[in-house]
């Protein structure tokens, strides 16, 4: 068991072709955490580089965005009903308005055009991959989407892609 | 596997975009770069250069971007094929990317090709 979470805390690099091509694995039990196999390789958070190309805002409630990295469009959403959702309800009052704040502020820097890096939980809806935001940061290098495919690229080969022995 | 209706720019260089490329398809969602040659204001239509390879980018409908010829810009959009053959790529994203390493990027564009490539192959 301990293998198959070996990259549980890991927000794993992928190239959104991969990404977007993993298959969610079958629970056996409602408090298994969800995850995504390729190659025998279980995967819980990701994360991307790429160009913002479209913005989609509900307002308190959510905000949908892709990410384009030349190889693919992946489907990420930014929750913003932290303050109104009965999950949040169970947690502390001034812990729920930092959580939405940072948010908020998530949201405001998403704008089209720019290159992010967005982290979050690999989850699916309606039968395709998408990442639940957890954190978005803008990169205005413009070798960083680069240097991401590289890493990518050299993680698949050298980490995702080995079998544990 | 695309999972949204947003097509994703495919990465290619302005030499891939010669007649014979399986890239010059009209509608075609592509990325390109290159170095701002020219610029109208009046029509909104800038020619980018990469070497001996230039391209016509139609840039009437980008927010907040401003113009220098001379500065390199990324631009994601669909290939309009004209009916003399001429290309022009209606962007829908653009941003100025000076500083880029060019050399690194066409080199890198190459390996992902091949590492696309060779996972579609496996899978």
């Amino acid at each position: 068991m301990e293998q198959l979470r070996r990259l549980y805390n890991t927000h794993v690099k992928l190239l959104a072709f991969d990404l977007l091509s993993l298959t969610q694995t079958p629970s056996h039990s409602p408090s298994d955490p969800i995850s995504f196999s390729r190659r025998g390789t279980f995967f819980f958070r990701a994360e991307t580089v790429g160009t913002i190309t479209s913005r989609e805002l509900k307002p308190n409630k959510f905000l949908k965005f892709t990410v384009d990295d030349g190889t693919g469009c992946i489907v990420c959403v930014l929750w913003l009903n932290h303050l109104v959702s009965p999950y949040f309800s169970r947690c502390s009052p001034p812990s729920v308005r930092l959580i939405a704040q940072m948010a908020s502020r998530f949201a405001a820097e998403v704008r089209l055009g720019v290159v992010a890096r967005v982290r979050g939980r690999i989850t699916s809806y309606r039968g395709a991959v998408q990442i639940t935001v957890s954190d978005v940061v803008v990169e205005r290098d413009p070798n960083v989407e680069t240097l991401h495919w590289l890493e990518c690229m050299s993680l698949a080969s050298k980490c995702y892609d080995v079998r544990p022995s | 596997m695309e999972s949204s209706a947003i097509k994703s720019g495919a990465l290619v260089s302005l030499q891939d975009l010669h007649q014979s490329s399986p890239f010059f398809k009209q509608g075609a969602s592509l990325r390109v770069t290159g170095k701002l040659q020219e610029f109208s204001v009046e029509t909104a239509i800038a020619i980018v250069v990469d070497g001996n390879a230039k391209l016509k980018i139609n840039t009437q409908h980008l927010r907040d971007l401003s113009f220098q010829v001379g500065s390199i810009y990324q631009f994601i959009g669909e290939l309009l094929i004209q009916p003399d053959d001429e290309a022009i790529l209606q962007a829908r994203v653009g941003r100025n990317v000076d500083g880029i390493d060019l050399n690194l990027y066409h080199q890198s564009l190459q390996l992902l090709r091949q590492f696309q490539a060779d996972h579609l192959s496996t899978t």
